[in-house]
């Protein structure tokens, strides 16, 4: 590549290496399952699991984050921190719903999108950096916190910005195993 | 001003010719054609220990109306840009590096496979751009 690179801190990898890693992915998801649709699914699984492990990891590494007691501290901690930890990114918290169990998080740079054009018969339905939704569903359910996470627009499918609307559904409660009682 | 760009690949398939349309598209492909021959002798006489990567091959040959000139990348693609002498462009290195950045870019997309004729959007303004004289930021 014509472009260059200084000396590499060996914990860090290059951005585009995990750029056309996930693009890598994603394309191969789609010539597996040939449905745009069900590879939003895939992702969104894949997301999920990766979010279940990260949180431990996250909160491990962040020991100023206190419990959160409103989900207005939950959006806080998830874009200053969360993002910036893992994507190096600050989404912006935007839309608030009257009941303020909704909102948005508008991504300026997707760091997953660089270079991606989606091709033509994709154009409309597949959300191409759904595993961030699954990421987030999975890593605040285990902090007992049920969300559900979806894409409204992405700017790969010509929307003018990314924005993912995160909606509170419930608290978990722990609930016993199935057979005890 | 470039009146003619084209991409090839290794096995000298046309990836993408653009040509300005005032001038003649098929005299444009032929003369594109003609400059492959050149462009595979200056690679097999050139050894490879005084060749810097991303050859720039410079003139390829002379033609009355026409200059040619070649660049071929270190993955053997090859770029051919053709100018009129009547309006020179001011720097064919420049456009080389930036028909060159532009390919880059599109071959990072994971839906393109390298190989594939070129659509892509941003690629085709690029070129069309550069085609026009005008640089890109």
């Amino acid at each position: 590549m014509s472009r260059g690179r200084g000396a590499v801190d060996p914990k860090r990898v290059s951005s585009e290496l995990f750029s056309l890693t996930y693009g890598c992915m994603v394309a191969q998801l789609l010539k597996d399952f040939e449905n745009p649709e069900e590879v939003n699914k895939q992702l969104e699984t894949m997301g999920y699991n990766i979010g279940v492990r990260l949180i431990d990891d996250f909160l491990a590494h962040s020991p100023s984050v206190t419990r959160c007691s409103t989900l207005e501290e939950v959006a806080e901690v998830l874009c200053k921190q969360g993002f910036k930890m893992f994507l190096g990114i600050v989404p912006e918290v935007r839309n608030w719903s009257s009941a303020k169990d909704e909102f948005s998080l508008v991504i300026t740079e997707n760091p997953l999108a660089e270079y991606v054009e989606l091709p033509p018969h994709c154009q409309d339905c597949l959300w191409y950096s759904n595993i961030i939704c699954g990421v987030i569903r999975g890593a605040l359910e285990m902090v007992q916190m049920d969300v559900k996470c979806s894409f409204v627009g992405d700017t790969l499918r010509g929307n003018d910005s990314t924005e993912i609307r995160i909606k509170f559904v419930k608290i978990l409660e722990d609930s016993l195993p199935a057979g005890e009682d | 001003m470039a009146v003619c760009i084209a991409v090839l690949t290794k096995d000298n398939c046309p990836l993408y010719v653009a040509t300005d349309p005032t001038e003649d598209a098929l005299k444009m492909h032929f003369l594109v054609h003609t400059s492959i021959d050149v462009i595979e002798e200056k690679l097999s006489s050139a050894t490879a220990a005084n060749d810097p990567r991303d050859l720039y091959l410079g003139q390829l040959y002379p033609n009355e109306d026409y200059r040619i000139y070649g660049y071929v990348t270190n993955t053997k693609i090859k770029i051919v840009v053709i100018e009129t002498i009547s309006n020179p462009l001011k720097d064919a290195r420049q456009v080389f590096s930036q028909v060159h950045s532009a390919y880059i870019s599109l071959v990072c997309n994971p839906f393109y496979s390298p190989g594939e004729t070129i659509t892509s959007q941003p690629f085709l303004q690029t070129v069309t751009a550069l085609m026009r004289g005008k640089a890109i930021a």
